[in-house]
């Protein structure tokens, strides 16, 4: 990955007068983690950088902007918001353009090939997180790590996030400028995860999941950090009515899992944020995935592949399978 | 009762004792570390790596009734609190931290079902020999082997914990268990030392409070709260798993004619904790509520209490999914003009 070309692009971006600020990714501040960066100005995009820790999936920001209300006389900002985004990324941006949640007209999108993630979490089992930032690049199609000042090689198949072995899409779906060389997709993992929950019985599925939203702490990260969980009005912080109790229980939690997981059937474009941000470890990918699976596998729909496409949720072709309507 | 050794072969009978008194220690629950019951004959294994959820979830618990009602009744039901807790393997900050929250809760106020819980508790605190990355427990006032809250500090000697009655409580249940336990020797409590003085050297992290609370005020519109805030998810990790973070919402929950008032956790990060009646939020975006959050800890607590409401114990820095890490922002406050 050329860092100059990406920093170099973004100047050009953040420097137009139609943009506001481009989302990117800076080091974070200490082991494996890498934030969200606001570049607003030219000299801002020194700090910018895409490296296998960039995982996360910043088009939730979107839709998380919190707009004050433009004082009487004033117009409101109309200019663009300028985005990085990897193959799962992009397909986030092309189902809220589908669901017209944003308009192409204010995004200006930065593709970036992506050669694959690391979930450092594998990584800090063999080599803990360290207070300095370590340095990770891509070296073939394997890890290069900068740690401690020693140059370690660690293998794809020991740090390669599970999204990125499932992932189908490597390469911007969207974008008005790529920067970097399209990669070579590569064969996608079996979805070892949803097939272990589907070899369940049905008592063994309650179960399983019964063990998993009890431990829910109700923080919504999932909620926030889902690009595609953006309702104005959430039902979970209505109070009036109260559709789901804010206490914290089996049954609450289960009510919200559920009511995420049917809401995102055919629009969940598998970015694996929700189950990342996670504080209690919920396998939320699995229940999303699964539903993600039977819509390709039934309805052959893939959300997330073209911004002109019909909803999935809002179309009907008369061959559609319904042998499962009770 | 002084301080007494407790061989680790006697760890399981200790344990073993303590579980018919409705004892708590840390586990693993399907991925993720909280305090949990140990019944008869369940190990207890304490590690380095602390719970993420805090046992402050046992004295204030994050959905709790507080009475039940029912239609035509003026009586209300008001649970039973007289169950007492041990809790095994409590980290200093934790308990540290417990001590602090009890201020608020003794405030203007005394709330009966904080105090009455933590009345009920009995702390048995475990010195960390190996602090994690985050930690800063010696920038706020802690310390790996701090004692403030607990009634019983534990430190693994290695074949050996090291036990120090702190309290009545704690004494007491030493006294109890005094037939598994030895004196211990000038040795032994040497040994201790060099174990705390070992651990203060390796927390890696640090921060200097001087100045923090009183620069705050003055920084109320300063352009940091923008840039620290500005890729906040607005989830409640930070102040959920906080074990300082003591606020709360009370709603009524009603099924039919019966229903119960309970209160439960709530997060100043979350849009709706300021919202009002008319719609108008005092604090709009996520940059009011990050200010918030640390005015509230390192500055709001200190004039009121004169004790920063953060123990260091990183939690918050190590569970943020977009990398808002506390003791950067505080370095950020201490940098500001």
């Amino acid at each position: 990955m050329d860092l100059n070309k990406l920093r170099e692009t973004a100047a050009g971006i953040v420097s137009r007068d139609d943009v506001k600020y481009l989302i990117g990714w800076r080091r974070g501040t200490f082991g494996y983690r890498a934030a969200p960066y606001f570049v607003e100005d030219a000299a801002g995009v020194e700090e910018l950088i895409f490296s296998p820790l960039c995982i996360s999936n910043l088009a939730a920001y979107l839709t998380l902007v919190e707009k004050l209300p433009v004082p009487r006389g004033q117009e409101p900002d109309q200019r663009k918001v300028a985005l990085l985004v990897k193959g799962c990324d992009s397909r986030a941006v092309n189902q809220l353009l589908v669901e017209k949640g944003i308009k192409r007209d204010q995004l200006v999108v930065v593709g970036l090939p992506c050669p694959g993630m690391v979930d450092w979490k594998l990584l800090a089992e063999k080599y803990p997180e360290t207070e300095a930032p370590v340095e990770i690049s891509w070296k073939g199609d394997d890890f290069l790590l900068l740690y401690n000042g020693q140059e370690i090689v660690v293998p794809r198949a020991e740090a390669l996030a599970e999204k990125c072995r499932l992932c189908r899409h490597p390469n911007p779906l969207i974008s008005d400028v790529t920067v970097g060389e399209p990669v070579q997709p590569w064969a996608p993992a079996e979805d070892s995860g949803v097939a272990e929950v589907e070899a369940k019985s049905t008592p063994e599925r309650w179960a399983y999941w019964e063990e998993q939203f009890s431990k829910c702490i109700r923080c919504y990260s999932c909620r926030n950090a889902c690009p595609l969980c953006y309702c104005e009005d959430c039902i979970l912080d209505r109070l009036d009515p109260t559709w789901v109790n804010r206490a914290v229980n089996f049954s609450e939690n289960t009510a919200f899992h559920l009511a995420r997981a049917f809401h995102l059937a055919g629009r969940c474009i598998e970015c694996g944020e929700c189950e990342r941000v996670c504080p209690a470890g919920i396998p939320l990918g699995k229940l999303n995935r699964k539903l993600a699976h039977t819509v390709r596998e039934e309805y052959g729909f893939e959300p997330g592949l073209d911004p002109e496409a019909e909803p999935f949720q809002a179309s009907y072709k008369p061959e559609d399978p319904e042998e499962f309507i009770l | 009762m002084s301080a007494m050794l407790l061989h680790k072969d006697k760890w399981s009978e200790f344990t073993g004792r303590l579980s018919g008194k409705n004892l708590w220690a840390p586990s693993l629950q399907g991925g993720i570390k909280k305090f949990a019951p140990v019944g008869e004959g369940d190990a207890v294994q304490l590690d380095a790596e602390n719970t993420a959820v805090p046992p402050k979830a046992l004295l204030f618990p994050q959905t709790e009734t507080l009475f039940r009602f029912s239609e035509g009744q003026e009586d209300l039901e008001f649970p039973g609190l007289d169950e007492p807790v041990i809790l095994l393997g409590v980290r200093p900050c934790d308990a540290r931290a417990m001590a602090i929250v009890e201020k608020l809760f003794r405030w203007d106020y005394e709330d009966p079902y904080y105090l009455k819980r933590r009345e009920l508790t009995t702390l048995i605190g475990l010195a960390c020999n190996e602090p994690g990355l985050n930690c800063f427990c010696p920038s706020v006032g802690g310390g790996p082997a701090s004692t403030e809250g607990l009634d019983i500090l534990m430190v693994d000697l290695g074949e050996s914990y090291l036990l120090e009655g702190l309290t009545g409580k704690g004494k007491a249940l030493l006294e109890e268990c005094k037939d598994l336990l030895e004196e211990a020797g000038a040795d032994a409590l040497q040994q201790k030392e060099q174990l705390v003085q070992e651990a203060a050297s390796k927390i890696r992290r640090s921060v200097d409070p001087e100045g923090i609370p009183e620069a705050l005020p003055g920084l109320w519109e300063d352009p940091l709260w923008q840039r620290v805030s500005a890729a906040c998810l607005g989830c409640g990790i930070c102040t959920y798993l906080c074990p300082t973070c003591y606020c709360f919402d009370i709603q009524d929950e009603l099924e039919g004619a019966v229903g119960r008032r309970c209160r439960m956790w709530d997060s100043c990060m979350f849009e709706e904790y300021t919202k009002h009646t008319s719609g108008h939020n005092p604090r709009p975006t996520r940059r009011e509520r990050t200010r918030n959050r640390i005015n509230h800890k390192y500055s709001y607590f200190v004039d009121k209490f004169g004790v920063i409401a953060c123990v260091g114990c990183g939690r918050c820095s190590n569970l943020c999914p977009v990398n808002i890490d506390l003791i950067d922002i505080l370095r950020q406050v201490k940098a500001a003009p």
